[in-house]
């Protein structure tokens, strides 16, 4: 009896797994239908078909999966939303974007990489220069955008956009979202402490850092916290300001790299307590307390200085502010120069269904249109390598962004997006390690460079 | 003893689906890990054989030296420190003293709490302008100690271990649980001999716990202080100059740099750290020859 008992005990718990196992199937069914249907049909329905055919053939919706960080707070959110609203609405029943909301941006590269290397690769990403542009390019697993931009939509993006990105002449990944790092100051601080005028070079700007400090101001927010990105910021523009625009023709063993460490420790004398663990949100939080006087952050960063909630007895932060280039530095190869990066690609998997490949293409071309790129920018403050024209209401502060980037002599990219990944992700460790006195300037170089060694 | 062939049937039924469930999800998987740590791969493009040197990489990298050391110091504080302290509350609290269901509660509740949003509330804590800690020092004029607690060499690790030390709830309650099916009997026996409260606790407590969840406590606290990471990534992210980083911070950072060759060394390494403590801590339970622990009995109504 005992036995026949633990007999049915044994069956009950194997079709019970057996149970979970098939409760999978329909969830997966849904993720595959959209991919299956329309590798009959739609091979003679590509690009145009869409928007006509939804009535008709509603089973046969198109959807593309769009994991995006460009949501929640994000300044490009609204928009984009609204973007992705409209698209969806004009072809209705033929393809729907489904966004998928990701707002912390971590977690996001987290869950790109991830997927991608799980063969997984999401019908259309966002990456960023933490991503080995140059690597996901030749895996395969993207799509080829070439054709496509050579039949007149790459004419839209500005002049050799593609060309640092592209693999033997295919471009797989579109940079989209482009940056520039000018310095933002305030001036009713700069009044209060007696100077007209930015500094035109480094010596005058650590002359400044000591009138601000003895007035009680920091004179910028340096960060060692999380990925150190404002202290990455800062290091970009002094290694721009001693190297000039060859820096990274040799990696790390310039010596600009060292010299730049020493002066990037010596501003963590001018900056707040605790910036040592510091993170973006304590010196932004000390930039709109009106505590520091300059404040280095990419042009998304635009529409946070006319928010009404940062204002202080109803002046905006950007009525207080002002714009400048980079100093030069003494003895410096710096001549111009303007530190950037790609803060936003775009990525789109590659898809063995031509209607879907037709229906990313097309919402890509729809995203990267110059009107709602035009609007996109306007809305977030954001910079784009999409040519288009900029509205009149664009912002002062935007507008002096955009007379930077167009009378820089050069541009270099920021460290981070110089060097490969292994560099950011050592980067925190390797300044912390520099200002607590760890290491010198040439052991926080060779820290750097151990990093990307170990990851060749 | 030996199986009949009658009972064969029943007990491969039984163990077939955990068998099945342990080589899917375990045996496989570290496997696969064990051989990806000898290549050189980036998640994308084809794997490249290097050997061991994934490994001769991970012994010459000071963040790694840094990570394994404090991982260590994380299980040994754990095991015997933390799990003392829980002992010691379970303890008290399995005497049902005045208000017993309340702090039983209250030692618990931190276990309800999710790690990050404790890491988040200990970094306020922490906060070198803001932050509790330097706010009450400066209140009893003791302003000189403040300082950037989580930015500082010295002072960072044991500002994320210590606050962690003290959530003892969860291995608390396994040993009220244990302690409440303790014969009454044998402490009646030594009331009567004279033998008070401590001495109960040393003597009559305490060995017989050792070898049922107490043992189980210090191993599932040393196993969580090896694996440590939402703590130091929330708190810390291994920061500064990597003072705080643990393994699996160390391994995250890897898979960040999509370096899963090194990435899964450490991860091997990790597994063979988790064994070793594993068998120290069971060779350190066993005693000098003492046989099994005593029995217990429940307490009869």
């Amino acid at each position: 009896m005992k036995r026949l008992l633990a007999l049915l005990l044994a069956l009950v718990m194997v079709f019970g797994l057996a149970a979970c196992g098939n409760s999978a199937a329909p969830a997966e069914k849904p993720a595959e239908a959209p991919a299956e249907a329309p590798a009959e049909a739609p091979a003679e329905a590509p690009a145009e078909a869409p928007a006509e055919a939804p009535a008709e053939a509603p089973a046969e919706e198109i959807v593309i999966n769009f994991p995006s960080i460009w949501v929640g707070t994000d300044s490009k959110a609204a928009y984009m939303a609204q973007l992705v609203e409209n698209f969806n609405a004009e072809n209705a029943g033929a393809i729907k974007v489904v966004v998928e909301e990701q707002t912390d941006y971590q977690a996001y590269r987290d869950k790109i990489r991830t997927t991608i290397t799980t063969g997984s690769a999401p019908d259309l990403c966002i990456l960023d220069t933490t991503f080995d542009i140059k690597a996901y390019s030749e895996s395969g697993k993207f799509m080829d955008l070439t054709p496509y931009l050579n039949e007149g939509w790459g004419d839209t993006f500005a002049d050799g956009a593609f060309d640092a990105w592209s693999v033997d002449g295919h471009t797989y990944i579109l940079p989209f979202e482009s940056a520039i790092f000018p310095l933002i100051y305030n001036t009713k601080i700069f009044n209060e402490i007696g100077w007209d005028h930015f500094p035109a070079t480094y010596d005058e700007f650590f002359q400044f850092c000591k009138d601000a400090k003895d007035k009680g101001y920091n004179a910028m927010g340096q960060m060692a916290g999380d990925n150190a990105w404002s202290s990455m910021l800062w290091y970009s523009l002094i290694v721009e300001a001693i190297g000039g625009k060859d820096v990274y023709a040799n990696g790390l063993q310039d010596p600009a790299f060292v010299e730049a460490a020493k002066v990037l420790k010596e501003m963590y004398s001018y900056t707040f307590d605790g910036a040592i663990s510091a993170t973006a949100g304590d010196v932004n939080g000390h930039w709109l307390a009106r505590d520091t006087a300059i404040y280095l952050n990419g042009p998304w960063w635009i529409g946070n200085l006319y928010k009404e909630d940062n204002a202080v007895d109803g002046v905006l932060l950007a009525d207080d502010c002002d714009v400048a280039v980079n100093p030069k530095y003494e003895g410096g190869k710096g001549d111009g120069g303007l530190v950037t990066t790609v803060q936003g690609f775009l990525a789109a998997a590659k898809q063995d269904d031509p209607a879907k490949e037709a229906a990313v293409v097309k919402f890509l071309q729809y995203l990267t249109d110059p009107d709602h790129v035009s609007e996109l920018a306007l809305s977030s403050g954001a910079m784009f390598f999409v040519k288009y024209t900029p509205s009149p209401d664009t912002s002062v502060i935007a507008q002096k962004f955009t007379e930077i980037a167009n009378n820089a002599n050069y541009t270099v990219l920021h460290v981070n997006g110089a060097f490969p990944t292994a560099f950011s992700t050592e980067f925190p460790a390797a300044v912390s390690a520099l200002v607590l006195g760890e290491v010198d300037e040439q052991g926080f170089v060779d820290m750097l460079q151990t990093a990307i060694d170990n990851a060749a | 003893m030996k199986l009949e062939r009658s009972d064969r049937g029943p007990l491969w039924a039984f163990l077939g689906p955990a068998i099945i469930l342990m080589l899917v999800f375990f045996v496989i998987p570290v496997i696969y890990v064990a051989v990806v740590s000898l290549m050189k791969w980036n998640g994308i493009s084809a794997p490249e054989f290097r050997a061991v040197r994934n490994y001769l990489l991970l012994f010459k990298d000071k963040a790694f030296q840094r990570s394994v050391i404090n991982n260590v110091i994380w299980a040994l504080v754990a095991g015997f420190i933390q799990v003392p302290l829980a002992m010691v509350m379970a303890i008290i609290l399995s005497r049902k003293p005045k208000g017993w269901k309340f702090f039983r509660t209250v030692y618990f509740f931190p276990q309800v709490i999710s790690g990050i949003a404790l890491a988040t509330l200990w970094r306020a804590v922490y906060n070198a302008e803001t932050g509790l800690l330097n706010g009450l020092l400066k209140a009893f004029g003791q302003g000189a100690l403040a300082k950037d607690w989580l930015g500082t060499l010295q002072t960072a690790f044991p500002a994320v271990l210590i606050y962690w030390v003290f959530y003892i709830g969860y291995y608390m309650v396994i040993m009220m649980a244990d302690i409440t099916t303790i014969d009454e009997s044998y402490y009646e026996a030594a009331t009567i001999d004279g033998a008070t409260d401590f001495q109960q606790a040393i003597h009559i407590t305490i060995p017989l716990i050792r070898r049922t969840s107490l043992l189980t406590c210090v191993t599932l606290a040393s196993v969580m202080g090896l694996r440590q990471f939402e703590q130091v990534y929330m708190l810390t992210n291994g920061g500064p100059a990597n003072s705080t980083s643990t393994i699996v911070l160390y391994m995250y950072k890897k898979l960040q740099d999509t370096n899963y060759g090194m990435a899964s060394a450490s991860a091997v390494i990790l597994i063979l750290v988790g064994i070793v403590f594993i068998v120290c801590i069971r060779k350190l339970f066993e005693g000098r020859g003492e046989g099994a622990a005593p029995r217990k009995r429940r307490a009869v109504k």
